[in-house]
């Protein structure tokens, strides 16, 4: 869902990268706060797995493709949603600036959609799933549901506002295919939680059985 | 347990893999936001199957452009597989790097 430069006026563009850059100060402090010599190579390895993850378009029908997102499975595993506002922020300057995808005037957007709302609604969801379900890897996979179609519809949002989608029918396609695409990002977080708390379970902030205070 | 330089090194095999396999295996047709670009603007339905040649950034009216030294996770279609192979590999050794040295910088000065 990277939105490209051609889709945003440049004056709404600047006021979405203005509150990024909020969030990912936010983000700077949390990671001066919670990062340390243990945790710095995980928080490289998740960015670099969700760097590969995301160039991995897999066939959803309806003509269309999709791949993780990773804002949920950040969140879920560095325990904060801004370690995914840290990574997914850092991921998106990457991809947009040395690969193209997604634009670099509408970067600001990207990041709150993708980052801010995926992390906070993957990680709060996440939370509040696992003190209903029990499971942490069901909670996970619903929690990385919701944080690949809440962002989506967000986005279709932003582009009714800047005039390039109209409301209704921007809300049912986006909210259409990311509905499937949230599959298989449920899927995938689902999975590398189950990995890294198998290999590394005290690496989790939340381990398995636990519930979160 | 497996100590974290063991994680590091399967995360980043781990990526690598993926990475590699998405150069030739992953799908080519739109994204959900480029699909859905392509049903707004009546190029397809909403179920049915993109068009060859339909082009979602068509609706959009901004005029900036940027060229990215690595367009579309390629070296330039002269380079061919290989040549997206170099780049996804880049992608992930940057990913990688980077942002271990933003976060050891990040977190640097703690009491």
């Amino acid at each position: 869902m990277h939105i490209p430069d051609a889709f945003l006026p440049i004056g709404q563009a600047i006021v979405y990268w203005i509150i990024a850059l909020v969030f990912f100060a936010l983000a700077l402090r949390w990671a001066k706060r919670e990062l340390n010599e243990a945790r710095i190579p995980l928080v490289a390895v998740l960015a670099a797995g969700i760097f590969a993850l995301q160039a991995f378009n897999l066939p959803i029908a309806m003509g269309t493709s999709g791949h993780l997102v990773g804002g949920a499975l950040a969140a879920i595993v560095l325990g904060s949603p801004y370690g995914a506002v840290f990574i997914l922020t850092l991921v998106l300057i990457i991809q947009g600036f040395i690969f193209g995808d997604g634009g670099i005037t509408v970067m600001g957007a990207n990041i709150i959609n993708m980052g801010v709302i995926g992390g906070f609604v993957g990680f709060y969801s996440y939370k509040g799933l696992k003190a209903a379900l029990g499971s942490p890897y069901i909670s996970a996979g619903i929690a990385a549901w919701l944080a690949c179609v809440i962002p989506a519809l967000a986005a279709s949002v932003e582009l009714f506002i800047a005039g390039t989608f109209p409301l209704v029918p921007g809300l049912i396609a986006m909210g259409t295919y990311h509905a499937v695409i949230g599959v298989i990002e449920g899927a995938i977080t689902a999975i590398a939680l189950y990995l890294i708390a198998t290999v590394r379970p005290d690496i989790l902030e939340l381990p398995a059985g636990a519930v979160a205070s | 347990m497996m100590e974290i330089r063991q994680l590091v090194i399967a995360g980043v095999a781990l990526a690598l893999v993926i990475g590699v396999a998405a150069v030739f295996f992953a799908s080519g047709d739109p994204d959900g936001l480029e699909s859905t670009a392509l049903f707004v603007q009546g190029e397809k339905t909403l179920t049915g199957d993109s068009p060859e040649e339909g082009d979602p950034e068509a609706i959009g009216a901004g005029t900036f452009e940027y060229e990215a030294p690595m367009p579309d996770y390629t070296l330039g279609e002269d380079a061919g597989k290989p040549g997206e192979v170099m780049a996804i590999i880049a992608g992930i050794v940057i990913s990688l790097v980077g942002v271990f040295a933003i976060a050891r910088v990040a977190s640097a000065g703690k009491a």
